[in-house]
C-alpha cells in the first residue's frame, strides 16, 4: 500500500474530516465549557458515553461500509442487559454463565440476521427492523413470564464486576473505555491491515463484482452482522453489571446515535468509503457534543438545537474533505 | 290479589334486572406490555377479575401494541369495546381531543365508563364517567418536594429525560413549587432525546451538573430506571454523602438502594391499585348498583422510604409494586 504522508496526503485520508470535526467541537466546548470540561472528570464524562456507543458504532459502521445496515442493535442492548440480569440476578446463577449465554445469544441473533439478509432479497434495513421488533418482543415476553416484572436487579461482585462493569483510573473512567480502545485497535488491524478490510470496501462498492472477484461476500456479511449484534449485547450486559439493574425498554437511542457517529466519522451512507479511525473520532465528537452542554452555561432547553447544529457542521466539514479526497488527482508529471 | 300482582311484577322486574345486569362484561384499555408500569396495573386487574367472574361477568384487557400511532389506536380500541357490546369500560383518557367523542359514543351505547390512570376528576364529571381512579402528577411532585424540604435538602435538581411531556413536566413543577414554597432552591434539568435510554449519558449529565454546582443536595428523576443512572452519577461525582436521591416510580434496584440507605425515597402512584380498584368499582356498580362517594379515587402519591421498605419489597416479589 502506498501511503502519502505529506500534509495534503493526510488531509485526504478518510478520517481527516472526522478528526477536524472533533477538534472543532473540542475548541467550541473548551471556550464555552471552561477547563472542567477538559479535566479528568470532565473527560471521563464524554469518554464513557463514547465508549458505550463506540463499541456498537464500529461494527455498525463496518456494515454500512459494506452496504448493509443493522438497526436491531437497539433491541440487542436491552436483550444483553436482561439476559445477564435474569440468569445471574433473578436466578442467582454464576455471573460467568450469564455472560456466556448473553454473548451466545448475541452471536445467534447476528447469524440469523446475516442469514436472512443473504438468503432473501430483502434489504438489511427491513430484515433488522423485523429482528428489532422480534427481539424486543422476546425480551419483554420472557422477562415478564419469568420475573413478573420489566425491571430486574443484578448485583455482581469480584472479577466479573472489575472486568465488565466498574470504574478505573481514580474511579472516573468506565472499564468500557478500555474495552473500546482494545476493540477499536483490533478492528483497525482487521480492516486496514488484513485482506478482510479490502473485501468489506469492495462489497460496499459493488457486491456483484466483489463476489465475481472471489470474495466470500456471504460469509463476510454474516460475520459483520454477528459482530454488530454481539457487540450490542456486550454493551447491554456491561451496563447491567455497572448499574446493577436491567430494563426491558431503552437502548433505542443507540440505533440513531450509532448511525450519526458513523456518518460524522466520514462513512458514506451509500457504502464503500470510510475508516475505523474516522468512526472512532466521529463517536467521540458525538459524545462531546452531547455531554459538553452540561459544562456550559447555555439554558438546557436549547440542548437539542445545539447538538443538531454542531453535528450538522461536523458532517459538512467532513463532506468538504471527502470531496477533496475523492476528486484529488496528482498533477501530471508529478511523482 | 293486588298484593300478588305487585309481588309478581316486582319479581319479574328483579329477574329482568338480574339477567340484564348480572354479567358485568368489562373491557379494560391499557398501555403496551413492555411498559413496566402497565404490567403492575394488569396484575391489579388480573387480581380483581376472579371477583367479577364469580358473579358471572368477565374482564377483557385490550392493550396497545405500541405507542407509535397512539391516539388513533386508542380510539380504535374504544370502538372495538363498543362493538363487543360490553357493559363496562375502564379507559385512560390520555388524549382527550381524540378519545372523548369515542367515550361519549360508548356512554350513549349504554356502557358504564370509569376513567383510570389518566384524565382526572374534572374530565370524569364532564364526560359522565362514574369515577376517576388514578394519580395526579402535580400533587405527586409536591409530595416529593415537601419530603425533600422536610428532610433538610435546600437545592434540588429534577432530572427530566422526557422534557415537554405534560406528565413529567407536572412532576418536576410540583417538586419545584413545593421547594420554592418552603423557601428553598430547585431547578429542572431537561435532557435531550439522544440521551433517552442510555444510562451512561444520563449518569454523566447528572455528574457534570453536580460538579458544576456544588450547592445541589437533592436529585429526583422522573423514572425509576433513570434513578439507577443517577445513583452512579452521584457516586462518580463523589456526592453520595451530600446529595439525597429520589425517584418518581420505583424498581427493584431503587428499592435495594432505599434498603441500604443510598436512596432517600421513591414516589409511587401505586399502579396495582389503579387496575384493581377500577375493575372492582366498575363491576360492583354494574352488578349491584353501588356508587362510591369518594371522587376521584387517588391511588398516589405513596412515599416509599426506609419506614415501609420491607412490606413494599414483599409486594415487588409478586409483581404488584
Amino acid at each position: 500500500m502506498n501511503r502519502n504522508t505529506s500534509l495534503g496526503g493526510l488531509l485526504r485520508r478518510p478520517e481527516a474530516g472526522a478528526c477536524l470535526g472533533l477538534v472543532a467541537v473540542l475548541v467550541f466546548f473548551g471556550i464555552f465549557g471552561g477547563l472542567t470540561f477538559l479535566q479528568p472528570a470532565g473527560m471521563a464524562s464524554w469518554m464513557n458515553v463514547a465508549a458505550n456507543l463506540g463499541v456498537i458504532a464500529i461494527p455498525v459502521g463496518l456494515l454500512m461500509i459494506a452496504g448493509e445496515l443493522d438497526i436491531s442493535v437497539g433491541a440487542m442492548v436491552p436483550f444483553g442487559a436482561m439476559t445477564v440480569a435474569v440468569i445471574s440476578g433473578h436466578f442467582g446463577l454464576s455471573i460467568w454463565l450469564g455472560i456466556a449465554v448473553t454473548l451466545a445469544f448475541g452471536v445467534m441473533v447476528g447469524l440469523l440476521n446475516g442469514y436472512l439478509v443473504i438468503r432473501t432479497a430483502v434489504p438489511s434495513l427491513i430484515v433488522t427492523l423485523g429482528s428489532l421488533f422480534a427481539v424486543q418482543g422476546v425480551v419483554l415476553g420472557l422477562t415478564v413470564m419469568i420475573t413478573k416484572s420489566t425491571s430486574v436487579a443484578l448485583k455482581v461482585q469480584g472479577p466479573a464486576k472489575a472486568i465488565f462493569g466498574d470504574f478505573v483510573f481514580s474511579g472516573q473512567m468506565q472499564v468500557m473505555v478500555l474495552w473500546w480502545l482494545l476493540i477499536a485497535a483490533a478492528y483497525v488491524y482487521f480492516v486496514h491491515f488484513s485482506r478482510f478490510g479490502n473485501w468489506i470496501f469492495a462489497m460496499g462498492g459493488d457486491k456483484v463484482s466483489a463476489r465475481n472477484a472471489g470474495i466470500p461476500t456471504e460469509r463476510m456479511t454474516i460475520l459483520l452482522f454477528v459482530f454488530s449484534s454481539t457487540s450490542a449485547a456486550f454493551v447491554g450486559m456491561c451496563q447491567a453489571i455497572l448499574y446493577n439493574s436491567a430494563q426491558v425498554a431503552g437502548g433505542q437511542s443507540f440505533i440513531f446515535n450509532a448511525i450519526i457517529s458513523v456518518v460524522v466519522g466520514g462513512v458514506l451512507l451509500t457504502g464503500g468509503f470510510g475508516s475505523i479511525i474516522g468512526i472512532f473520532f466521529g463517536t467521540i465528537t458525538f459524545a462531546i457534543v452531547n455531554q459538553g452542554i452540561y459544562y456550559t452555561n447555555f439554558d438546557r432547553n436549547w440542548s437539542s438545537l445545539i447538538i443538531g447544529v454542531l453535528l450538522l457542521c461536523a458532517v459538512l466539514m467532513n463532506n468538504t474533505f471527502r470531496k477533496m479526497a475523492l476528486s484529488y488527482a496528482p498533477k501530471k508529471g508529478a511523482k | 290479589m293486588k298484593l300478588m300482582t305487585t309481588l309478581i311484577k316486582a319479581t319479574a322486574a328483579m329477574a329482568l334486572m338480574a339477567t340484564a345486569a348480572s354479567a358485568a362484561n368489562i373491557a379494560v384499555i391499557g398501555g403496551s406490555n413492555d411498559d413496566a408500569f402497565w404490567n403492575k396495573i394488569k396484575k391489579g386487574l388480573d387480581d380483581a377479575t376472579p371477583g367479577v367472574v364469580a358473579n358471572g361477568g368477565s374482564v377483557n384487557y385490550l392493550r396497545l401494541q405500541n405507542y407509535d400511532n397512539f391516539a388513533p389506536d386508542v380510539v380504535q380500541l374504544i370502538r372495538t369495546a363498543i362493538s363487543q357490546k360490553v357493559d363496562g369500560l375502564v379507559i385512560p383518557d390520555w388524549v382527550p381531543e381524540a378519545e372523548d367523542p369515542a367515550i361519549k359514543d360508548a356512554l350513549a351505547a349504554g356502557i358504564t365508563v370509569i376513567l383510570m390512570n389518566a384524565g382526572g376528576a374534572d374530565k370524569a364529571h364532564e364526560l359522565g364517567a362514574i369515577n376517576y381512579v388514578g394519580n395526579e402528577e402535580y400533587p405527586a411532585g409536591v409530595a416529593g418536594g415537601e419530603y425533600f424540604a422536610k428532610h433538610g435538602q435546600k437545592h434540588v435538581l429534577c432530572v427530566n429525560t422526557l422534557p415537554g411531556a405534560a406528565n413529567t413536566e407536572a412532576r418536576c413543577k410540583g417538586v419545584l413549587d413545593a421547594m420554592t414554597k418552603a423557601g428553598f432552591n430547585s431547578e429542572e434539568l431537561p435532557l435531550p432525546t439522544t440521551s433517552f435510554g442510555d444510562p451512561t449519558a444520563v449518569a454523566e449529565a447528572i455528574k457534570a451538573t453536580l460538579i458544576k454546582d456544588g450547592t445541589i443536595d437533592g436529585v429526583i428523576t422522573i423514572s425509576a430506571g433513570d434513578a439507577d443512572a443517577a445513583a452512579t452519577g452521584i457516586q462518580q461525582g463523589d456526592k453520595v454523602k451530600t446529595v439525597a436521591l429520589a425517584s418518581f416510580d420505583m424498581n427493584e434496584a431503587g428499592l435495594a438502594r432505599i434498603k441500604d440507605g443510598t436512596q432517600s425515597f421513591s414516589i409511587d402512584q401505586q399502579p396495582y391499585l389503579q387496575g384493581y380498584l377500577s375493575v372492582a368499582l366498575l363491576a360492583s356498580a354494574i352488578d349491584f348498583g353501588t356508587s362510591l362517594p369518594t371522587f376521584p379515587v387517588l391511588t398516589g402519591p405513596g412515599i416509599v422510604d426506609s419506614a415501609n421498605i420491607d412490606a413494599t419489597l414483599a409486594g415487588v416479589k409478586k409483581g404488584a409494586r
